[in-house]
């Protein structure tokens, strides 16, 4: 899979998540910086990220995404 | 040896000298006996407890690091997680269960001849168990290597500012800090010294004295009246913030004089609009400590479960927080108000944003405050139970409150004139730094005269109105 | 870099520590020494309430009879009763929630400006490994510049009190408010005083029990040796010296207390009037506030009695 499609996958994710049919997502991109991205949310978002690309995160490499970058690498190294 | 007390400030002075005369590569030594000597001034016994347990997580954590195998590795964190919270499930627990099977037993005609136990809690067991246990979680998860320093492992989980009540640190932040010392600069100690100096208001003069009225009302709720009972619910939340807040701030400021930097444990927990933003500032340490090793591997386990699984995760996680502090239903029902609260809000969120957004509430002064107040009496409420002896005393209390109106006690008038005094202080200092910040600055002004004064005027206020007479602090028995 | 003292390899930064500490301590000292002065001036000025009565029990009572001793004291002796039953003048230095140090540093106070006719200790019976009587000591605080022979028992409420006591605040710490409302007229009034008697109403609820263990507690030596102390010097000055035990509500289980008082009394050779299990109080809750108090018509009843037998031990 190419990085682009998996931000153009990822992004309609985030937007329903989060309520903001506007956002765009980037690589340094971190809870600070969306409104309602907090602990609890969080899971919710994983959950659906491993629906939308058909995969299974393992719970090491949940604490090892700093960023959206480190997400889409992770989603990358899986799809 | 409490930290306000005349005896802490001379082993911390005599601790100040040792530590920099000392060379760089034997600072740990230092820290470390005199952490050990800080411990068993209060209970020699438990230190060995204290030893035990970092002899365990030191040698688990080796065993770890030298194994390839993921699964070997898993047994060898689940039998030091066991093993340390061995202790804390006895001393915490086995009375309680201990004489709660006992009488269950009684109710049903047996009497088995079990002793009833009275039991001493080892001070700070709680805090140093879960810094243990995080350590071994994060050598498990690669987030740190084990350290290879017996020394180091021992400091970790000994040192003495953070060992008796927080905040509850990590090895990530504290192990590079005792491997290599530094020197802090001015601008670090004079910092330290400020954390000290709040600290100690916040505790000697608000939360003692705050704490005599609520003791004084919560000793004898039967006959006090609803308007008193009210009284005490909102003073309750101020004395635990400016008790374990004001503690927090002395244990960082001590920390720092010593060039280690420890987290923050509170952030002005009183101007949070939602009991989720409320902890995000409250007990900081204890809450980031139970989401990375608590909830999050919880609500990971049951993401396919969306909402209904953080709602799971959450009530589960709470308890844990709750039955950390005591060993009680009181402290249950804490826990499951807490998970109640959350999951109320996390179910509701998108209707709130919705209203928010509809009606411009969002940045309007009297909807944020609103919001502030509703948390408050929400966390009030919670503290009830925290604060009463039993489930009873507390649904009487809140059933006075609502039911029994009637004309406020008063005891001595100083009591509670000077709690408000120091409420004030405390929350006007939060309430500027939190929505002015950089602006009305006293302890950290450009002018020296302003600053020296401020300090003078704090010191002289701690005199004429601190509590000097042992007021314990309340988180001493987790 | 060899670590070592870094005080050397610093850029002043300890010196310019240490002047700062120096500023602020200065500052300090100042406003503390200013403060305390004008603390001290209107806590002397008070003309009524608790610092008043001590104030005046310490430094001008010269009553012929003076009762000594807690709560008990303060409510329990009448002193019109003794004034008329004896023809002999009375005060009542007792006070609430101080204990056996405070009473015995009063008396030496007492002791050092006249020898009064009659003195009784009403004994409250606390051995315990309670803080509350070290803390109540605060009570003598403001008078420890003044009145050296207090500072035994003072120096009691913790190994640095005299090191505390440098500072012109601290003896007057807490006591901001009441020593403002003790300056004012009105409240001669609220804190109306008779020769140091305070009553305590009449009309009250049911009294109600407490609880009173049979589980022998820890001593502590400190309180022992002050009573000790206080019979010594009370038998010392030659006053007709008698130890009470003032009635209680239920009667006293705490067998241990009041044979400890008995043996210092008797080694002593003080009389000790024990009225702790009498039946002709215990168990009426008419005569008592509380479990441990007597209201006013108990205690009027009570001092009749300890006065009838004072007059037989005066003849």
């Amino acid at each position: 899979m190419e990085r682009a499609t998996v931000i153009e996958q990822l992004t309609p994710v985030f937007r329903k998540i989060f309520n903001a049919p506007e956002l765009e997502i980037t690589d340094e991109m971190t809870a600070n910086d969306v409104e309602g991205w907090d602990s609890l949310s969080h899971m919710l978002l994983i959950a659906d990220v491993e629906t939308a690309f058909s995969i299974k995160f393992k719970l090491k490499e949940l604490n090892k995404m700093r960023n959206v970058g480190d997400m889409i690498e992770i989603i990358l190294s899986k799809a | 040896m409490v930290f306000t007390s005349v005896n802490f400030i001379l082993f911390f002075a005599a601790v100040i000298v040792l530590y920099f005369s000392a060379p760089l590569k034997w600072r740990w030594l230092v820290l470390l006996v005199a952490s050990y000597f800080f411990y068993i001034n209060i209970k020699p016994v438990f230190a060995i407890l204290l030893a035990a347990v970092t002899a365990s997580t030191y040698v688990f954590t080796r065993l770890m690091d030298q194994t390839r195998k993921e699964s070997r590795k898993n047994v060898y964190k689940v039998i030091n997680i066991i093993l340390v919270l061995l202790p804390l499930f006895f001393f915490k627990y086995f009375a309680v269960i201990n004489n709660s099977l006992i009488a269950g037993l009684q109710g049903w005609g047996i009497h088995w001849p079990l002793p009833e136990i009275e039991l001493f809690l080892p001070v700070g067991i709680s805090f140093y168990t879960f810094m243990a246990i995080g350590y071994t979680i994060d050598v498990f998860n690669e987030e740190t290597p084990a350290e290879k320093h017996p020394g180091i492992v021992a400091l970790f989980i000994s040192f003495f500012p953070l060992i008796l009540s927080g905040p509850i640190e990590r090895a990530g932040n504290m192990l590079p800090q005792f491997r290599n010392p530094v020197n802090p600069d001015y601008d670090k100690v004079v910092k330290g010294l400020r954390f000290m100096l709040w600290g100690f208001f916040m505790k000697l003069v608000v939360a003692d004295r705050i704490g005599i009225y609520v003791d004084a009302v919560y000793h004898n709720i039967p006959n006090h009246n609803g308007t008193t009972l009210l009284a005490a619910f909102f003073l309750y939340p101020f004395q635990v913030y400016a008790d374990l807040g004001g503690y927090s701030l002395v244990a960082i400021g001590v920390a720092g004089i010593l060039g280690i930097k420890v987290m923050d444990n509170f952030r002005r927990p009183f101007f949070a609009a939602t009991m989720a933003e409320f902890w995000r500032r409250w007990h900081m340490s204890l809450i980031t400590w139970l989401t990375d090793y608590v909830y999050t591997p919880i609500s990971f386990a049951l993401r396919q479960y969306k909402l209904w699984g953080i709602v799971y995760s959450l009530m589960i996680t709470f308890m844990i927080s709750g039955i950390w502090h005591a060993a009680s239903l009181t402290f249950v029902a804490w826990g499951l108000l807490q998970g109640i609260y959350l999951s109320v809000e996390a179910l509701t969120n998108k209707q709130r944003a919705n209203m928010e957004k509809k009606y411009k509430l969002a940045n309007r002064g009297w909807y944020i405050f609103l919001s502030c107040l509703i948390t408050f009496i929400l966390f009030g409420i919670s503290q009830v139970f925290a604060r009463s002896a039993n489930l009873q005393d507390a649904f009487q209390v809140l059933g006075k409150i609502v039911t029994e109106p009637g004309a406020l006690f008063i005891g001595a008038p100083s009591i509670l004139i000077f709690s408000i005094l120091g409420i004030s202080m405390v929350m006007l200092k939060d309430f500027t730094d939190e929505y002015y910040p950089g602006r009305f600055l006293l302890f950290e002004n450009r002018n020296k005269p302003v600053r020296v004064m401020a300090y003078s005027l704090v010191i002289v206020l701690i005199l004429l109105i601190g509590v000097f007479d042992g007021g314990e602090f309340i988180y001493f028995q987790f | 870099m060899a670590g070592s003292l870094f005080i050397f390899n610093s850029d002043g930064m300890l010196k310019k520590l240490f002047i700062n500490f120096l500023l602020v301590a200065a500052v300090v000292a100042v406003l503390d020494f200013a403060l305390g002065k004008v603390l001290r001036h209107f806590y002397f000025r008070e003309s009524s309430g608790l610092h008043y009565r001590t104030t005046y029990s310490m430094e001008k009572a010269d009553a012929d009879i003076l009762i000594f001793g807690s709560s008990r004291a303060n409510h329990h002796y009448v002193p019109e009763v003794f004034a008329d039953s004896l023809g002999l003048t009375f005060y009542n230095t007792g006070r609430d929630g101080n204990g056996i140090f405070y009473q015995a540093a009063l008396l030496k106070s007492v002791l050092k400006r006249y020898t009064p006719k009659v003195i009784i200790l009403d004994y409250a019976g606390d051995f315990g490994k309670g803080r509350q009587v070290y803390d109540n000591l605060s009570s003598l605080l403001p008078y420890y510049q003044s009145h050296p022979e207090i500072r035994q028992e003072v120096n009691l409420r913790s190994p640095y009190e005299s090191v505390k006591l440098l500072s012109g605040i601290y003896p007057y710490n807490s006591q901001l408010l009441t020593i403002a409302v003790g300056n004012l007229d009105m409240n001669k009034k609220r804190k109306s005083d008779n020769k140091g008697y305070v009553p305590l109403e009449t009309e009250h609820p049911v009294v109600k029990e407490y609880f009173n263990s049979l589980i022998q507690q820890p001593v502590d030596s400190n309180k022992i040796e002050s009573l000790r102390e206080f019979v010594r010097v009370a038998k010392a000055s030659g006053t007709r010296f008698v130890v009470v035990y003032s009635p209680l509500y239920q009667e006293h289980k705490r067998y241990w207390e009041i044979e400890i008082c008995e043996t210092i009394c008797k080694e002593a050779g003080v009389p000790f009037w024990d009225y702790s299990r009498d039946s002709f109080f215990v168990q009426q809750p008419d005569l008592y506030y509380d479990p441990v108090h007597l209201n006013h018509k108990g205690a009027l009843i009570f001092s009749k009695q300890i006065a009838s037998r004072m007059r037989d031990v005066l003849h």
